[in-house]
Formats: C-alpha cells, structure tokens, sequence
C-alpha cells in the first residue's frame, strides 16, 4: 500500500454561522494527483487553505508528510507549494523577479532562486519573456508563471486550485504536461478544477464536495461505473448526477 | 522594493523636494529687496540717499516717476515707495529740517517696513555727516580752511568710525541659525513620512486584495514575520527618504553638527516607527485600497495640521490641545530642539518617549486586527 502523504481527518471551518467546510476527510498517497471537485461554495478553496496553513482549522486533524498543519506549520510549509484560484502575482515586476522573489522567500538563496526561476520559466515556455513585466503578459501567460511560482523551492506536495481557468488551449495543454510530469518526478498533488475531462485526464482519485462536505469518492472510471458504463458516462455526468443542476451562485 | 521604478521614484522624491527646497531657501539667508524711490529733488543730497541705498547688500534701486509710483501703488503692484520732495536738497543745505516721505499700501508689508528702517539709517547717516559738517564749519570760521575740506574730512572721519565703531555690537549665536530651511525643513520631513505609510497601507491591503499576502503565508513565512516585514520595510522607506532629505540639508545648507545630524537620524527612525505602525493600523481597518487611501489622507491631514507641521500653533490654544494627539507634535518638537536651537537628543527625551509608546501600542493593536487573509487568524 502506497504512503499516505496528506491525512485529513474531520475538518471543520465555520465562517460565522456559515459552515464552509463540514467534517472532511481523506487521505493522498504521494505521488498520486488528487482531484477535490465540487460547484461554487463548497468548500475546496477553504479546505486548500487549511491544508496550507492560511486558515486554521475550528476542528479536524491534518497530516502532511507526517507534520500536523496545526503544530508544525512551518514544516508543513516547507514541503508545500501553491498554486492559487486567483493570479497572486507582482504586476509591476518581471516574471524572474516574481519568481526569485517568492523562490527566497520559499527559502532559497539568491543564486539558487534565480537557477530554479530560470528552469522553471523553461520548463513553462517562458524563458524568452523572462525579463517582461507581469503586466504585459497574456491570461495564458500569466497562469503559467502562477503555477511557476508554485514550484519554486522543489515543494513535495503541490496546491492546485484551478490552475487552468480562462486560457487557450495550449496553455492548458502545457500546464497538462507539467503536471504529469511532475507527477513522474514523485510529486504529491491536489487538484481543484470546473473542468471535468480535466480531471477525468489527471486525476487518479476524485473527491466530490457540496455543501461543506464529500459526498463521493474514488477513482474516475469507478464514479462512472455508479450511474451507468463507465465507457459512455462522463465525469460531468457523475458531477451533476451527485450535486444537482440547480444554480449555485 | 524589487520594482525599479517605485524603488526609484523612492529615491528620487526626496531629491527632488530638496532641489525646490534649495530653489526657495537656497542662499537666501540674506536679505533681498527692490527700494522704489521718486527723485524729485535731483540735488546732491538726494543723491547721495539714493548711493547710500543702492550700497546696501541685498538692496537694488528702481528710480520710478511719481505717476508711475502712484498708479503701482493703486494696483498694489509696490506696496511702499520713497518720495524725495523736490525741495530735499536745498532744505537740508539751508540748514532747515527736510523730510522724507513714504507711500505704502496699508502697513506697506514686512518687506516695506524693513527697506524703509534701511533707508531711514541711511538718511540718518546723512543727517549726522551734514550736522557734523556745519557745527565743524561753524566753529573753524575765519581759520582759512575752505568748507570742502571740512568736508570730505568730516565725511572720511565718520566713515572711518562707521567701519571701527567705539561701540561694536558682537553677536552670540546661541543653537542653530533661525533661518527659513531651519524652520521648514522638520515639517517637510515629518511629510515625508505620513505620505510613506499611506502609500504602504495601500500597497498591503492592495496585496491582500491580490491574494500576494496569502500566497506568502504559504512560503516560510508565518504572519508574524510577514506583518513584521511590511512593518520594517514602511519605516525603511520612510527612513531612507528622510536620511536622503537630512544628508542633502547637512551637506548643502551645513545646518547640522556631526553630532545634531545623528540626533535627527534617530528621530527619524523613532517617528518613522511610530508612524509605520499607525499605517499598519489603517491596512489593518481598510477593506479596500481606496478606504486605505480616504482614512490615511485624513490621518495625515490630521496629523499635519494638528502638528504645527506648517504654521506655529499657539501654546494653551486649544488646537495646541488637540495637537497633542498628534504624532508630528512631538516630533516636529523633537527636530526643532536639535536643529533650530542646537539642543542636544539627551533634551527631546519627553518627544522621543511619546514617539517610542505610539509605536509599541500601534503594532501591538494592529498586530490583534491584522489579517492577511479574511477568516484567518
């Protein structure tokens, strides 16, 4: 059996009276892709933060790479990289500058950050506008240097909060290619996206959210298999088929 | 501070605010001043007034018609003009006493009343020679001596004592000259150091906004050195504008010892806490950049105002009451006693602890409400 990397056990966040996140819990094996889905306001994003030691929890355990988020968060931190729902860049600085910038802040030295910043934006297809503004950067553009960013300090356990939201093809496709190819390399990954195929592609394991909690989990092809052949039935099927097609914003 | 243009606008702002500080102070310790005079006398006394006036240091002469006199008057284009009655000259040599006569605009303003006292010490020199002349004349009569010579030699003699007076007036300088830069130059500073942390409480709750800070809650950083960090780099920005603002003054204008530059380098540093931490507070109650921009604009209108930042504000008034609660108060007070009256930083401890507690409570309350990210703790 593989090791499980990330344990969460019963998490809870109340926001007020508003309860974000209610009694969730799983486990991620390292190396596995894991995909969190769910409609608008269900809790992935809360369950992220938590996960990466922005939020604290009301309640629940989590266990990351061994170190409680709650007692040890800054080894916690030091194994995690996160790739965020919304673009967390500097505008007003080049893409190496934002890069080397978060790199040493990650914990790496200058000459290691501006290494590491160079072969990431490599492996992103951005050496060329290395030195560009942020600014100036496509939609496109600018994801992949969100998801860069994210891998500045080699991190084990990779945050992905819809990472592909709002860009062409081929950016998704090169973000696609990255993440598989991080996976080879044995890193541990979550996953949130809208984009069914998406994750239907990725993901060995999916975990559906509505209302604070997990209502389905397993693997792609065995959701499938629970409303019909898992050959015709689509990952939305089994999306809507578990969390309604009434509108959630 | 990776972003080379605000890096250096940073720097260069200073600069720039101490390139029009030296356009309007600079040199200008001196006096300067235009005497408009009416001649309508052309005798030799009036003269003589009109060369004793133009000698004056810092002082030009603009002989006027008495038309054009009147209607710049009337239009308070010159607020004060010397009339030289046409009889001047041969009233004085008749030994009959002559008068002068100045037009101004209501009190003719301070730059008026100061050329007139000029010109009334240089009519009184005149005065003196010619009273001299004639008593000598008077008593050396019949000796064959010709009344040019007792001339020129009663003028040469008296020129003579004006330049070794028997009485000699010396000046004892006690702290720093009063002049204009020393007055202006903690207002500018204090200035300097609100506009910086409003521009930081905008900057941190535009980050928050951005999701930058949450992003770096997820680095090595904990929001303890996250908060610290923003807060120590308000008050380096703030420091650094201020050193560049001082260093210039130091090396330009020589208004500090080595000793009294120091001295303000640590009230710049002590005010610039104090005020990091009040700009901590208004990113840590804005929701928004534009209340961060509204309640910092007010803090520092407050604060300026309040602080006898730009005008003196009365002692046991009840602005200087409600100065108190400004932070420029203390330290406009602080700068004044090591620049202005040379006093030592052993004598601004009362300032300096008023400053000190404003930073120590500030961080502490803006630490309990800061929040990188809403919800968070």
């Amino acid at each position: 059996m593989a090791e499980e990397y990330v344990v969460v056990k019963d998490l809870h966040k109340s926001f007020k009276d508003f309860k974000a996140v209610n009694g969730v819990s799983f486990s991620i094996s390292r190396g596995e892709i894991f995909g969190l889905l769910g409609p608008n306001g269900a809790g992935k994003t809360t369950t992220i933060r938590m996960l990466s030691t922005v939020l604290e929890a009301d309640s629940g355990e989590v266990t990351i790479g061994g170190h409680s988020v709650k007692r040890e968060a800054e080894a916690v931190r030091s194994l995690i990289g996160v790739c965020p729902q919304d673009l967390a860049l500097y505008e007003d600085l080049s893409a190496l500058d934002n890069m080397v910038f978060f790199g040493r802040m990650a914990g790496l030295d200058g000459k290691a950050a501006k290494e590491q910043a160079l072969a990431n934006l490599k492996l992103m297809g951005l050496q060329e506008r290395a030195r560009g503004k942020i600014a100036k950067y496509s939609g496109g553009m600018k994801r992949r240097i969100n998801l860069a960013i994210a891998l500045m300090g080699n991190p084990q356990l990779l945050f992905l909060d819809e990472p592909t939201v709002g860009i062409d093809p081929q950016s998704r496709n090169n973000i696609y290619e990255n993440i598989l190819g991080l996976q080879e390399k044995g890193m541990t990954i979550l996953y949130t996206t809208h984009y069914m195929e998406e994750a239907d592609r990725l993901c060995q394991r999916i975990a559906v959210m509505d209302g604070g909690q997990i209502i389905a989990m397993d693997t792609p092809r065995n959701l499938k298999s629970k409303i019909g052949s898992p050959d015709k039935v689509t990952l939305e099927d089994v999306f809507l088929n578990l969390t309604g097609r009434s509108l959630r914003d | 501070m990776r972003d080379k243009g605000d890096l250096a606008f940073a720097l260069l702002l200073p600069i720039l605010t101490f390139a029009l500080m030296y356009g309007a102070f600079g040199g200008q310790t001196l006096f300067t001043a235009t005497a408009s005079i009416v001649d309508e006398d052309r005798g030799i006394y009036a003269e003589r007034l009109i060369e004793g006036v133009d000698s004056i240091d810092g002082i030009s002469v603009d002989l006027i018609t008495a038309e054009e006199a009147d209607t710049k008057l009337d239009r308070s284009d010159l607020k004060m003009v010397l009339f030289i009655p046409p009889d001047f000259s041969a009233t004085l040599a008749s030994g009959a006493q002559a008068e002068l006569v100045f037009k101004q605009r209501g009190n003719g303003g301070q730059e008026g009343q100061i050329l007139s006292s000029m010109i009334q010490g240089v009519a009184g020199q005149i005065n003196q020679e010619f009273q001299v002349s004639s008593r000598v004349k008077a008593e050396l009569e019949g000796r064959g001596i010709s009344e040019d010579t007792i001339g020129v030699t009663v003028r040469n003699l008296l020129a003579a004592e004006r330049q070794q007076p028997a009485l000699g007036v010396d000046e004892e300088v006690i702290g720093g000259s009063p002049d204009f830069i020393n007055q202006y130059l903690p207002g500018i500073v204090t200035m300097y150091v609100l506009f910086s942390l409003s521009m930081m409480a905008r900057t941190i709750v535009e980050e928050r906004r951005r999701g930058t800070l949450e992003r770096l809650l997820t680095t090595r950083l904990n929001v303890g050195e996250l908060f610290f960090g923003k807060f120590l780099s308000t008050v380096a920005r703030g420091f650094i504008q201020t050193f560049i603002l001082l260093a210039l003054s130091y090396a330009v204008f020589q208004m500090f010892t080595p000793l009294s530059f120091l001295a303000s380098l640590v009230i710049s540093i002590i005010f610039a806490s104090a005020a990091a931490a009040l700009g901590m507070i208004i990113a840590s109650v804005s929701r928004t950049e534009e209340a961060a921009n509204w309640i910092a604009v007010v803090v520092t209108m407050f604060m300026v105002m309040m602080g006898g930042t730009f005008f003196e504000v009365t002692e046991g008034s009840v602005l200087a009451t409600i100065g108190t609660v400004s932070i420029n108060t203390y330290a406009n007070e602080a700068y004044k006693t090591v620049i202005s009256q040379g006093g030592s930083l052993g004598e601004t401890w009362p300032q300096l602890v008023v400053l000190v507690g404003v930073a120590v409570v500030g961080l502490i309350i803006s630490r309990m409400i800061f929040r990188a990210v809403p919800g968070s703790k």
